[in-house]
């Protein structure tokens, strides 16, 4: 346990001192002063509390803490290697940004994850609104406001279930057993979840999502879909341990998997689309929550932070380049390195063996029920006919700068070669005839849909922050009535 | 009955607050909002902590009961908290209003649609 709190107080020292001089070294600096804490505590250690009271806030080195603290490590890595002339705050806030994560990870407690959560929405609306455009910072502000109402939530929520336990513990909730039977309990676990939800970007309870994500500078939005995201999905794994709540993650993991999906599929703008392809993923992991595959769910976490943070790598530097934000007119303006980076992404994304994407998917269809496989097929569908509008854009010109691209490529290649060949079934031809088949049925449904366009309903601010209500007073509707 | 009056008002500011947010157009007035319904939030984990009779939770104001200690610690965090919030969102209204010369978020989306035409 100390090992993994010196690698935390690394990072925030490093950030906090790198304000005041010498940004790149001291970010270099806890990044392996992480990477040496994390090698040090890497097996896992049990829960502790610190300070060794009874009140103590619970950290444990359990499996999901070892896949976020894999997962932050390897996107500051690239991170680090691709700003290397930034000299203002932005090293110092990512570090710092990255430290919170890395600490939400090990946290085993409901008011600490509060605190921790609260810090990455203030941190993350500094950095989306550091290229200082009106539209980042205009796409900050909503993604702030619409945070803080979800944590405001949350907050009441730990208010109830305290009042109720009398601890905030995940361990020491799971071990009471609670019972949703009690209604002033399950509006407080109902609350807890929507205001998790919030932060998470769960559909209709994250409308700031995409905006916030695709309006953000590149390595910013590597950032906020890599892991900030998956804070969230940590939160809402802890609350799944600790109150029955799976079949209403499952629900939330099935609308957030097809109404991201159905913006993606005529989103033009290249990297709102990756923001709404970040909510369609989250269902993935909110299905394997609600199933109890928690190990699938968190290997779904760590291999979408890989690919999602290679996709926005690539689709940032394209946008950057070319000065054009639509999918269409960046065609033929691409540099090899970007075309490649964004190549791999796509494929992993979108299922094709043997990488992340497609390793993670077998995990997570592995010993799932029929009914939830089939789910799982409509979305990689959906996917794939989406990722479809991309192809046009593989005609690259030239070579360009390479940056951070070649870790990420390196980490989704290695995730998917190891998850297949470890993960006992994934070798077999007919998976691999299943996935490419999967690809080339939504390559076709791409060219059937190309002539629909539907108009999709868009929400205002104001209309965000009803339907965020609304869909949190349906939450905890589902809880208190007992669809357990 | 104290903490069961607390109870009811912290619900009805966090009503207040959530109605501010959303009805009133100024982006001022929505801040200050979500800062009552945040102020809710506390004084209802502050209401949690109250027992009939009890004293406040510090040591050496003599013997019987006291109040749970640990929401207000929770409540100390969570008002550092809420400030840091308000000061920041405040910070970055500024900014627009400099770039936009306007707080109103209905012609904020419009402009949105427009692509940000020049003011």
């Amino acid at each position: 346990m100390a090992a993994a709190l010196s690698g935390i107080l690394a990072y925030l020292g490093c950030g906090l001192l790198g304000f005041v001089r010498a940004p790149r070294v001291l970010s270099l600096l806890a990044l392996l002063g992480g990477a040496i804490s994390f090698a040090l505590w890497a097996p896992g250690f049990p829960e502790v509390l610190v300070g060794g009271l009874p009140w103590g806030i619970a950290v444990a080195g359990d499996p999901w803490a070892m896949g976020m603290w894999g997962l932050g490590l390897v996107l500051h890595a690239t991170i680090l290697l691709h700003t290397r002339g930034r000299r203002d705050a932005f090293q110092p806030l990512t570090t710092v940004l990255i430290g919170a994560c890395l600490a939400a990870a090990l946290s085993r407690d409901l008011f600490n994850l509060y605190v921790l959560l609260d810090l990455t929405s203030l941190l993350a609306l500094v950095l989306i609104a550091s290229g200082r455009r009106v539209r980042a910072v205009w796409a900050g502000l909503q993604y702030l406001v619409l945070a803080e109402v979800g944590l405001t939530l949350y907050l009441f929520g730990l208010g109830l279930v305290y009042g109720r336990l009398g601890t905030l513990s995940v361990t020491a909730l799971a071990g009471q057993g609670p019972n949703l039977s009690d209604p002033a309990l399950a509006v407080g676990v109902g609350l807890l979840l929507a205001g998790a939800a919030v932060k998470t970007g769960v559909f209709l309870l994250g409308l700031w999502l995409p905006q916030a994500h695709g309006q953000a500078p590149t390595e910013v939005s590597v950032l906020l879909s890599g892991i900030v995201v998956k804070i969230g999905v940590v939160t809402l794994a802890r609350l799944s341990e600790a109150f029955p709540v799976g079949t209403v993650l499952l629900l939330l993991g099935i609308l957030t998997g097809f109404g991201g999906l159905a913006y993606a599929l005529w989103e033009k703008d290249l990297k709102v689309f990756l923001g709404f392809h970040t909510v369609s993923q989250l269902g993935y992991m909110l299905i394997g929550l609600g199933l109890g595959a928690g190990t699938g769910a968190l290997l779904y976490a760590v291999a979408h932070g890989l690919f999602k943070g290679l996709l926005f790598l690539a689709a940032g530097e394209a946008v950057d380049r070319v000065g054009r934000r639509e999918i269409a007119p960046l065609a033929g303006h691409l540099s090899a390195s970007v075309a490649i980076g964004l190549g791999v992404g796509a494929c992993a994304i979108a299922g094709l063996p043997p990488l992340a994407g497609f390793a993670a998917k077998g995990l997570l269809a592995h010993g799932a029920p029929a009914w939830a496989r089939g789910v799982f097929y409509a979305l990689g569908l959906g996917t794939a006919a989406s990722f479809a509008k991309l192809v046009p854009l593989f005609r690259p010109r030239g070579p360009g700068p390479v940056g951070g691209l070649p870790v990420l490529v390196a980490a989704v290649v290695a995730f998917g070669l190891g998850g297949t060949l470890l993960v006992g079934g994934l070798l077999s031809r007919r998976a691999w005839g299943e996935a490419i088949m999967v690809v080339g049925l939504g390559y076709g449904l791409y060219l059937g849909l190309r002539r629909v366009r539907p108009r999709l309903p868009r929400w205002g601010f104001d209309w965000s922050v009803v339907s965020l209500l609304l869909a949190s007073v349906g939450v905890v509707g589902l809880v208190a009535l007992g669809w357990l | 009955m104290e903490g069961l009056a607390a109870v009811a008002l912290a619900i009805a500011l966090v009503g207040i607050g959530f109605w501010t947010l959303i009805v009133r157009r100024n982006l001022i007035w929505k801040l200050l909002g979500l800062n009552v319904a945040a102020g809710g939030a506390i004084l209802f984990l502050v209401a949690l902590a109250h027992r009939p009779g009890a004293r406040p939770p510090i040591v050496g104001l003599g013997p019987g009961p006291s109040a749970d200690p640990l929401p207000h610690a929770l409540v100390l965090t969570a008002i550092v908290i809420d400030f840091a919030t308000l000061a920041l969102a405040l910070v970055y209204v500024v900014f627009l209003t400099e770039h936009r010369h306007t707080q109103d978020v209905r012609r904020l989306e419009r402009d949105e649609e427009r692509g940000w035409p020049q003011p």
